[in-house]
């Protein structure tokens, strides 16, 4: 048995950058590595932006925050945006033109492999540790992305007793290997996880509050995290990334006309939240979504 | 004269003064044969006089002795020592002093409730020196699930250091005001931590405890979080499941009683299905509700946690609520006064 007092470990837990230091300061310097990080979202929130963005910033060297690493995009939600992560990748290669000189693509270094069903993932994980044993590239992986655990799971399973159990038992069977993993290659695993809405009264088996926020609102709507509360038993920390559609009315300044002339527009507020993780407080940030990536706000 | 008080004949008391055995820590390292010779007694007689001269050597036998103590002051004395404070005074308060001792206790509740903290900040509190009404101990982390970070423990302990040192009454003992007790890193080193990454690795642990704490009999608390993790995938025998566990809580209530170590066993929450409704209840199902002495269960109360005592032997079934700061777990501060349950 291993035996190990914490002075033989790192005092900070290595961490993957954002890329973005305001939101790194909220998550108190990036993912950790060696732990599940889930990101919940409803659809069109950010959640495959920033896992693009963690793909790209894991390759930045630890000066930066970065890994120093390639990383593993396993995903469920097709197709694969891959013109939007060339179009990030194009980005990270002008703001560090001096670390990446032009034989350097960073599309190499990202391995991306569909998942069609849970039982799918299953068989992939024997071949991923496998895969990471052997592994030849230059850089080592570390990090697995898993867009999204959701999606594996919602078409197969009833809503009856005997199938549930089987499906919680199914959780955690891959956290288990997943964490098994990031212990093993010190990596960091980032799983996306959809949300479902609330229906009537807020109570019973989806309207248990968990963690930091009492409830979830997104888009006006309480929703709560997909796949239970097995589910969220087998991550360790959780994130939540809400938007609301706001109006805003601007006093159209070019025109000088005698009438008020205004322009409604349409804005997307959206917010990262901390639900729960074991070394962070609740803490929230807004954030917004432009060419190179996602960018937390400060206030 | 100390030997005039001992319940031994007169003769036998005048020849100890004879021989010159006037005190009774002159008669402690005596061997009984030598006595016999001495006196001119039988080796009989001479073992019945030094077993009295023990019994009467120890201080609790009459408080008229300088530095003795009653079984009053012995018996609130141990309540205040064999409990490993939780560092909320409420929760301690509905604890009967904190995480006993001898017993094994199970902490159960919701992600994100806080289970992971209770059990960091038990891993300090242990250290808690005895000049500081703590036990000294070592604690042993077996960490399951991975939510264990050294970050999180260095600033628990950082804040632990704090207010030892700002409650330490320094003249008292003769120290210089201001001086740090325990430097953070000190904490860290007592806590003896191992990652498990299945079931077997877990239990053959569990097998190998005692004889790791032989090594280490400062080790004063053993915390598993969560018991539960690995027992939750592919177990399709479940009869089979509960052998494992019920075996393993009998071999960490050994434990507890043979070290005299708290062992605290972090639950996690699950759905269960009864009457074709779901109701919350802890993992593991009924079988495993027996093997735990003590049962906590947290839960939220509107914005508040709260901690509830769900079964204890010795304890009413109460309920505290507690907060989770960045020092760790403390008392709640809120406005609205403390809801009075239960």
């Amino acid at each position: 048995m291993r035996h190990e007092t914490l002075l033989v470990r790192p005092r900070l837990t290595p961490k993957l950058t954002t890329g973005c230091p305001v939101l790194d300061g909220h998550l108190g310097g990036g993912l950790p590595c060696g732990l599940i990080t889930e990101i919940t979202a409803e659809s069109g929130s950010g959640k495959t932006q920033l896992c693009l963005q963690l793909v790209l910033s894991a390759q930045l060297p630890s000066s930066l925050g970065g890994l120093s690493a390639a990383s593993l995009f396993l995903h469920s939600e097709f197709p694969f945006p891959s013109r939007r992560l060339s179009q990030l990748a194009q980005a990270l290669l002008s703001t560090h033109r001096s670390l990446f000189t032009p034989p350097y693509d960073p599309l190499d270094y990202i391995f991306v492999h569909p998942l069609h069903t849970a039982d799918h993932l299953l068989d992939e994980m024997q071949k991923i540790e496998s895969f990471l044993e052997n592994s030849r590239t230059r850089l080592p992986v570390k990090l697995i992305i898993i867009d999204s655990i959701a999606a594996l799971f919602r078409s197969e399973f009833d809503n009856t007793p005997l199938d549930l159990k089987r499906r919680s038992s199914m959780f955690f069977k891959i956290s288990g290997r997943l964490k098994s993993i990031a212990k093993k290659f010190d990596l960091a695993v980032v799983i996306t996880n959809q949300v479902v809405d609330l229906v009537g009264p807020s109570e019973g088996a989806n309207g248990l509050r968990v963690g930091n926020l009492r409830s979830l609102y997104t888009s006006g709507r309480q929703v709560c995290a997909a796949l239970g509360l097995a589910w969220a038993n087998c991550v360790n920390s959780r994130i939540f990334l809400s938007r609301d559609e706001e109006f805003i009315t601007e006093a159209n300044e070019s025109v000088h006309g005698s009438d008020e002339s205004s322009i409604h527009r349409m804005r997307t507020r959206r917010r990262l939240h901390i639900v729960f993780a074991p070394h962070l407080p609740y803490s929230s940030c807004e954030f917004v979504i432009v060419r190179e990536g996602i960018r937390g706000i400060e206030r | 004269m100390e030997v005039g008080r001992l319940p031994i004949s007169a003769t036998q008391k005048g020849k100890l003064i004879s021989a010159g055995y006037t005190s009774l820590s002159s008669l402690s390292s005596l061997s009984p044969s030598l006595l016999s010779r001495d006196l001119s007694i039988t080796e009989t007689e001479a073992l019945v006089i030094i077993k009295h001269a023990s019994r009467g050597g120890s201080p609790s036998r009459s408080p008229a002795i300088n530095g003795a103590q009653t079984a009053w002051e012995m018996l609130h004395e141990e309540e205040l020592f064999t409990r490993i404070t939780t560092s909320s005074a409420d929760l301690d308060n509905i604890l009967g002093g904190g995480i006993s001792c001898k017993e094994v206790t199970e902490i159960g509740g919701i992600p994100g409730i806080g289970k992971t903290q209770i059990g960091i900040q038990l891993a300090v509190n242990v250290q808690i020196p005895v000049d500081c009404r703590g036990l000294g101990g070592k604690a042993i982390y077996i960490d399951t699930e991975g939510s264990f970070m050294v970050e999180r423990v260095l600033q628990i302990a950082k804040a632990c250091a704090e207010e030892m040192s700002a409650n330490y009454d320094f003249s008292r003992n003769g120290l210089p005001s201001g001086q740090v007790l325990m430097q953070p890193q000190d904490f860290l080193e007592n806590i003896i931590c191992y990652r498990v990454c299945s079931y077997t690795e877990q239990i053959a642990l569990v097998n190998s405890l005692d004889k790791i704490i032989c090594a280490h009999r400062e080790v004063k608390i053993v915390i598993i979080d969560s018991i539960t993790f690995h027992f939750r995938q592919d177990f399709d025998d479940m009869a089979l499941r509960t052998r494992l566990l019920s075996g393993m809580a009998l071999k960490l209530m050994k434990l507890a009683k043979k070290f005299s170590l708290a062992v605290v066993l972090l639950n996690q929450a699950a759905n269960k299905y009864t009457e074709g409704s779901l109701q919350l209840s802890l993992a593991l199902g009924d079988s495993w509700s027996h093997a735990c002495t003590n049962r906590i269960i947290l839960y939220w109360n509107g914005n508040e946690r709260y901690a509830y005592i769900d079964k204890s032997p010795s304890l009413r079934s109460r309920s505290a609520p507690y907060a989770v700061t960045s020092s760790g777990i403390r008392n709640l501060v809120s406005d609205s006064k403390r809801m009075k349950m239960m």
